[in-house]
């Protein structure tokens, strides 16, 4: 089958769906290649420069798309190029699915399968051919570089001879791909860089990137980026609030804003209002990289570079991918080479759309005369779940379970010691008199009311508690005073010598107790 | 009558008990608790000697009056850091009466039993000359006796321990005898073969009744209770102490059965419990088996320790007051070797200084902390020492990262770091006062040695630590003067 690239119409589109590079690959794929001819001039490949390669340069548009099977390409189609589509035909570019109804409906029309770069699921295995990603990171870069050629001091700190620099502030918001690229840049021209995301989690990210994460003072449940596929989503209005007031409290201070925020599907949210743009220092500069969906800047131009009265730059490109066309080139053309590689399982150059296929089946948006826009959901999980906080808060039915099972145990072996308790004492009720055990339940109970009540000394009066126990268990004396009215001289002299005894015992024990304890005081 | 009154009054006295113990849960409510004890103790004797202990009771009161006399004289001249002797010596005082009164009921019985053959009808009339004891035994079925005869031999038993266990233990705390554990050849196997020795006593004495197995049994006892205290380390006399506690209780309660005496036993248990959940307590601060602790010394080690590596750098007055003055939280784990310096003031007056620079000063007491439970809080609280400042280690171990000096002042195998990492350590798994984790340690020794367990402490050489050497009375003397 033959692959064939052909010049972006988009005005000012600077990039190709295909370099020399990957055509090689492609052809060990066993396709052939074929490119129109001045399609990757502008990103600095000659049209010999493919023929080196192999590739079969055809002059015009329409010949390329009659003589391929297979057309690789970047932007969206247009009507024009959607015409030429036929049955059997497979497309794989940037789509927009969600907002090309009618270019899907011309795809379906066709017969034409399509596969939608943009789609490719978030998964490990399709990183390799995730050209939103690959993308992103040039804009992030490039929006730094941009910043920087309006920007008119340095972003490092100095001091010279000539005078001390400042290093510049650059906030970064949004911390996806662009924005990481954006920091990863902006720190290593030497500026001091914060960030801000609404997932917390990647705050460990930013700061991997040397960056310094902004904490909202927020408290509510944040949600975790995995359950929408890594990407950011709708937050609450109180949330806004708390990120705008942080936002508000920084403008004076940051001399770069570079905004990265895009929710998918919709337009881009605003996040840096018009009362920041005034609060900042003349010569500021703002890059909006969501400029394409409105701005996260509502004073954001698409495609323009404006000043606002009070000297700020903001800079609205959407093309800052095209802007370094060889880079971003070569970078998609190796995603879609990726993407070919799994389309083409046993290398003999013909297409398998395998529709059980996660990365596959959720590109397509349109196979064999059938609309299949949007995806079921990628079956593997799209990111690692974030950690939960190791003690994790429970509900309180969770609470709930766990105190009745601490509850239900604790029964169970307080019962069983009673049960075993109970037994043996009644084995000694069986052999033992009545008189007896008269004395053994007073006996058990006290011990009882002994453990009960003991467990509450508190830690410090451990000494005066043995003090007192020591005095009174020095009760040994009423025994010994009830048997020294008896007739033997050897009792009266035992006896009397226990009472003695104990009279050291009961007196020395109590005294002491009382010394120590007066000593106790508060501060 | 009478009798009726003496029953009314020992429940009262009962309850006064419960009380007096339970109201130990706070220090304001100890100072009232104590009074309950007092007349608790009060109402049983009186009720006695009116009620069937009258017989020479002028003699009792002046034996009464005679050992309390001394009684007071002790306890006044005592120092507060010699209570851990004055309690051991004051167990053996108990344990030595619960085999005298064992004895006597013992001769009381036989006296009943000879009155009984001569006249063997009317029992009233001819033993009126007899004690009140004795009239009880009188009415005693065979049964009876033959169960009084055991709950009597096993008062005596456990008192005969008590008696021997405490006077070796007052001997150790006193330092009179060597602290370290010392066992005859033989070892637990002489303390088995005593104790079979007095089970054998046992069946002897109730088929024969006769006074020898008992008193061939007492001196069985009087050895295990001397053995077995001898083979226990100096570091496990909080236990010990503890576990003496709880067998004079139970001797008492034990005698409380011979003699039907009620209040006995409720005291006896009382007591007897209280002894035994202490010797829990402090058992499981040391995260050892009572057992083990019982059967004596640590048990060698299970492996190769952990070799300690580096050096104990030592550090002088001036140093320990520049940090000290530049701190703004300060930690104190006071140990038995303050309470062998008698520093507790000097510490104290050491606090009163840094809290009136307005520093944060607190103690922590690790619960095994010197040789008798709750020994450094009543040193402390002597020394004048607040006690909301001061700390139990659950309350305050998590709070050494944030502090900036800690100082230990004579404990040693309570702050060993080698019981969290070293599983061959002899402590292992023992829950120690993490000090290390301050900024600062400064441990005020009096020389380069092995505490009572003669385990090499890490602590010591850790980098943020710094040896204090020298008595620690003369050294904190030395520091008072240097602190602004």
């Amino acid at each position: 089958m033959k692959i064939g690239t052909p010049k972006e119409i988009f005005d000012g589109e600077a990039r190709v769906a295909m370099t020399p590079d990957s055509a090689r690959q492609l052809q060990k794929l066993g396709y052939d290649c074929a490119i129109e001819s001045g399609a990757g001039a502008a990103a600095g490949f000659s049209d010999a420069t493919y023929e080196e390669a192999g590739v079969e340069v055809l002059k015009t548009a329409a010949a390329l798309w009659k003589a391929s099977d297979i057309i690789a390409k970047v932007r969206q189609p247009d009507a024009t190029e959607l015409k030429r589509l036929t049955k059997d035909k497979t497309l794989i570019s940037f789509f927009n699915p969600a907002g090309n109804e009618e270019g899907m409906e011309a795809a379906k029309s066709k017969g034409a399968n399509v596969i939608a770069m943009e789609m490719v699921p978030r998964i490990s295995r399709a990183q390799k051919m995730d050209a939103l990603s690959s993308m992103a990171n040039i804009a992030g870069y490039r929006a730094v570089i941009e910043a920087g050629n309006n920007f008119g001091r340095f972003f490092t700190g100095q001091v010279t001879a000539a005078g001390k620099v400042p290093p510049a502030k650059v906030l970064v918001v949004g911390a996806g791909v662009a924005g990481l690229a954006a920091i990863g840049t902006s720190t290593s021209l030497g500026a001091i860089t914060l960030a801000f995301d609404v997932r917390p989690e990647v705050a460990e990210q930013v700061e991997s990137m040397g960056a310094e994460f902004v904490y909202l003072d927020f408290e509510d449940e944040q949600q975790d980026g995995a359950a929408t596929g890594g990407y950011a989503s709708v937050q609450s209005d109180e949330f806004r609030e708390a990120q705008l007031a942080k936002f508000r409290e920084l403008a004076p201070e940051v001399d770069i804003v570079i905004t990265t925020a895009l929710i998918p599907n919709r337009e881009a949210p605003e996040l840096w209002t018009k009362d920041m743009v005034e609060m900042m220092k003349p010569g500021s500069v703002i890059v909006d990289l969501a400029a394409e969906k409105g701005g996260n800047c509502k004073l954001t131009v698409a495609d323009k570079k404006i000043v606002t009265d009070n000297g700020v730059t903001i800079i609205g490109y959407t093309d800052f991918p095209s802007r370094m066309a060889a880079q971003s080139s070569t970078l998609y053309a190796t995603n879609i080479r990726h993407m070919m590689t799994d389309l083409t399982p046993e290398k003999d150059g013909q297409i398998n759309h395998d529709m059980e296929d996660d990365v596959i089946r959720g590109a397509t948006v349109t196979h064999q005369g059938e609309i299949t826009f949007p995806p079921p959901p990628p079956k593997v999980q799209a990111i690692a779940v974030q950690k939960k906080p190791e003690v994790k808060e429970l509900t309180p039915e969770e609470k709930r379970a766990k105190e009745a099972a601490e509850f239900k145990a604790q029964t169970k072996s307080q019962v069983t010691l009673l049960a075993v308790g109970g037994v043996l004492t009644l084995l000694v009720g069986l052999i033992a008199p009545a008189s007896f055990m008269q004395h053994f339940i007073v006996f058990v109970l006290a011990v009882f009311v002994g453990f009960q009540v003991i467990w509450g000394v508190a830690h410090s009066l451990h000494t005066p508690l043995m003090a007192v126990t020591n005095a009174i268990s020095s009760i040994i004396i009423l025994g010994a005073l009830m048997q020294i009215g008896s007739g033997s001289f050897l009792v009266i002299l035992l006896a009397g010598l226990s009472v003695f005894m104990a009279g050291i015992n009961i007196f020395g024990g109590f005294l002491v107790t009382r010394r120590m304890l007066a000593m106790f005081q508060k501060s | 009558m009478e009798f009726g009154f003496t029953t009314a009054a020992y429940v009262v006295a009962a309850v006064l008990f419960i009380l007096s113990l339970g109201g130990l849960s706070g220090q304001e409510s100890a100072k009232r608790a104590v009074w309950y004890g007092i007349v608790g103790m009060g109402l049983a004797v009186f009720a006695t000697l009116i009620g069937p202990g009258s017989g020479l009771w002028l003699l009792s009161l002046l034996l009464i009056a005679g050992g309390g006399a001394i009684g007071v004289y002790v306890a006044q001249r005592v120092q507060m850091t010699e209570m851990p002797q004055l309690v051991a010596a004051m167990h053996s005082l108990v344990g030595l009466a619960a085999v005298f009164v064992g004895f006597n009921a013992h001769f009381e019985i036989k006296n009943v039993a000879e009155v009984m053959a001569i006249v063997d009808s009317a029992k009233d009339a001819d033993l009126s000359d007899l004690g009140a004891f004795a009239k009880l035994i009188a009415k005693k079925t065979g049964a009876e006796l033959a169960i009084l005869h055991v709950e009597l031999f096993l008062g005596v038993f456990i008192g005969a321990i008590t008696f021997t266990g405490s006077v070796v233990a007052y001997g150790k705390l006193a330092g009179k005898v060597t602290s370290a554990a010392t066992k005859l050849p033989g070892g637990h196997m002489l303390n088995a073969g005593a104790a079979a020795l007095s089970f054998i006593c046992l069946i002897w004495y109730t088929s024969s009744g006769g006074f020898f197995p008992l008193f061939l049994m007492t001196l069985a006892a009087l050895f295990i209770g001397y053995h077995l205290i001898m083979g226990i380390g100096g570091a496990d006399m909080p236990v010990v102490v503890s576990m003496l506690n709880s067998y004079s209780g139970w001797a008492a309660a034990a005698i409380g059965f011979s003699l039907g005496n009620d209040l006995l036993i409720v005291v006896g248990a009382l007591v007897g419990s209280s002894g035994a959940i202490l010797s829990y307590i402090m058992c499981k601060a040391m995260n050892r088996h009572f057992v083990s602790v019982i059967l004596g010394g640590f048990g060698g080690p299970q492996g190769e320790q952990m070799a300690v590596e580096g050096e104990q750098i030592a550090i002088e007055a001036d140093g320990v007051a520049a940090a000290l003055n530049d701190a703004d939280s300060v930690i104190i784990i006071p140990g038995y070797g303050m309470a062998v310096a008698q520093a507790q003031q000097s510490v104290s007056e050491l606090v009163r200084k840094l809290r009136a620079a307005g520093k944060n000063v607190r103690f922590a007491i690790h619960p095994v902390a010197g040789r008798l439970p709750g020994h450094m809080n009543v040193l402390l609280a002597e020394a004048k020492v607040p006690y909301d400042i001061v700390m139990e280690m659950d309350e305050i171990n998590d709070d050494f990262p944030e502090t900036d000096v800690a100082i230990v002042i004579g404990s040693n195998d309570i702050v060993n770091p080698a019981a969290q990492d070293d599983p061959n350590s002899p402590i292992a798994g023992m829950p120690v006062l993490e000090c290390w984790k301050a900024k600062q340690v400064f441990v005020s020794k009096r020389g380069q040695g092995t505490g009572y367990s003669g385990i090499e402490n890490p602590l010591f050489f850790k980098e943020n630590t710094r040896m204090f050497y020298g008595d620690a009375k003369a050294s904190l003397d030395k520091l008072l003067p240097m602190i602004e």
